[in-house]
């Protein structure tokens, strides 16, 4: 996904099926903005319904910007960053 | 950008950054193994074995019936047999029933034997309360475990300190207990201060025992502590900071061994001390590091205060919790009155 630049969205690629809600909270970023990173590597930890989830970089790149930072609430599908390639 | 010239940084929880030691040493030494209770499928309670499962299977990653007696027994035997154990005691509040196991078999029995036998294991532990757990789930007790002889102590407060002590401990050839404060941790239950999560190199590295790091450097006062504490201080350094009071802040990282060159060296220049520890006041941490400075520099020490849980159970409730254990003003007080 892209927003018509060369950024990519950062998302939560599977939501559990086993979850009821479509909420989720991030726990832990561990990449900083401006921080190069490689694709599948670990961007952030996100909790649903109290079971933790990775979210993994779908590309190498830079980290350039977090949009729903620690202890932020998301919903199903949300962009939780944006990576440029 | 080539991916050459990419360079990888990344944050770690300081339970990644144990996991991440964990996982390396085990890929390297098929003898180091990882027992406890729910340590496979539910990852640990506070994170300690999140995703090793997954990677080392049941054999390497067991789930251990509630007897720490057995497993911590067990654990004794396979390290002395030439294996690398790590057991883990859920609380380290539980290390009661299996006091025999750690008090007189793990410490002892590499003396007991005359050096005949090693044993090179680590038992990792969670400590620490501020999160209403109540008097049996929430003490540090370093201050026990350290006593004893034959255990080397070790209390990290970072990811950086807690995947390079963790490194050092499996490879020492003698038993280490890793006692991890379940506040650091970064679970998302239970929120760490923002000190913890730190830059962690991917590469395996060590982190010696007996190495305090002084993590705030100061002229005015010196603040040693440890675990949960060191970020604490540190805030209160900030604090003092603004009121014209230049803290140092010397994280102990051990206990056994203990740097005491660098805490006394640190006195030496400020001519003040102050001791902050989570554990109970008396016959503990505070006491042992006021007399040590004491035996080899008194003449240094100017004014001395010991900052700590008065002698009383950890309470349930939160008002009360949060007055018994100490806090940023606390550390921040104790400070004033030595100036």
């Amino acid at each position: 996904m892209t927003d018509g630049s060369d950024r990519v969205a950062v998302t939560l690629e599977e939501w559990p099926d086993d979850a009821d809600s479509e909420e989720g909270v991030v726990v832990n970023w561990f990449v900083r903005e401006g921080a190069a990173v490689e694709a599948s590597a670990s961007l952030c930890e996100v909790q649903i319904e109290k079971v933790s989830l990775d979210v993994y970089a779908p590309v190498d790149g830079t980290l350039v910007e977090v949009v729903k930072a620690e202890d932020d609430e998301f919903v199903r599908g949300d962009t939780l960053g944006w990576l440029a390639p | 950008m080539s991916k050459q010239s990419q360079r990888v940084e990344r944050d770690l929880t300081m339970s990644r950054g144990m996991v991440e030691a964990i996982a390396h040493e085990m890929r390297e030494n098929d003898e180091v193994f990882y027992m406890g209770e729910d340590v496979a499928d539910y990852g640990g309670i506070f994170d300690s074995t999140q995703g090793l499962l997954d990677e080392f299977g049941y054999d390497r990653i067991m789930d251990v019936p509630i007897s720490e007696t057995a497993y911590l027994g067990a654990a004794v035997g396979a390290a002395q047999e030439g294996m690398r154990p790590i057991a883990e005691l859920m609380f380290v509040d539980f290390f009661g029933v299996a006091m025999d196991q750690i008090y007189n078999q793990m410490a002892k029995n590499t003396y007991m034997s005359g050096g005949n036998v090693s044993v090179p294991m680590v038992l990792t532990a969670a400590v620490g309360g501020t999160y209403n757990d109540a008097a049996q789930h929430s003490q540090t007790l370093y201050g026990t475990f350290a006593h004893v002889p034959g255990i080397k102590v070790v209390v990290p407060s970072t990811a950086y300190d807690a995947k390079g002590l963790m490194h050092n401990a499996i490879r020492d050839d003698d038993p280490v207990l890793y006692m991890f404060h379940k506040r650091l941790m970064g679970i998302g239950w239970m929120p760490a201060p923002d000190g913890p999560k730190t830059p962690v190199p991917e590469e395996d590295y060590t982190i010696p025992f007996g190495s305090a790091d002084v993590k705030r450097e100061g002229e005015d006062v010196t603040i040693v502590t440890l675990g949960l504490h060191v970020h604490r201080a540190l805030e209160a350094a900030e604090q003092l900071a603004d009121d014209g009071v230049d803290a140092e802040v010397v994280d102990l990282r051990s206990l056994v061994p203990l740097d005491t060159d660098t805490i006394v060296g640190s006195v030496e220049k400020t001519g003040r001390l102050v001791v902050v520890d989570e554990d109970y006041r008396s016959f503990g941490v505070t006491g042992e590091i006021v007399a040590t400075v004491a035996d080899e520099s008194l003449a240094a020490l100017d004014a001395v205060e010991r900052v700590a849980v008065p002698d009383v159970p950890i309470p349930y409730a939160r008002p009360l919790e949060q007055e018994v254990i100490p806090d940023v003003d606390d550390i921040a007080a104790a400070v004033e009155r030595t100036q």
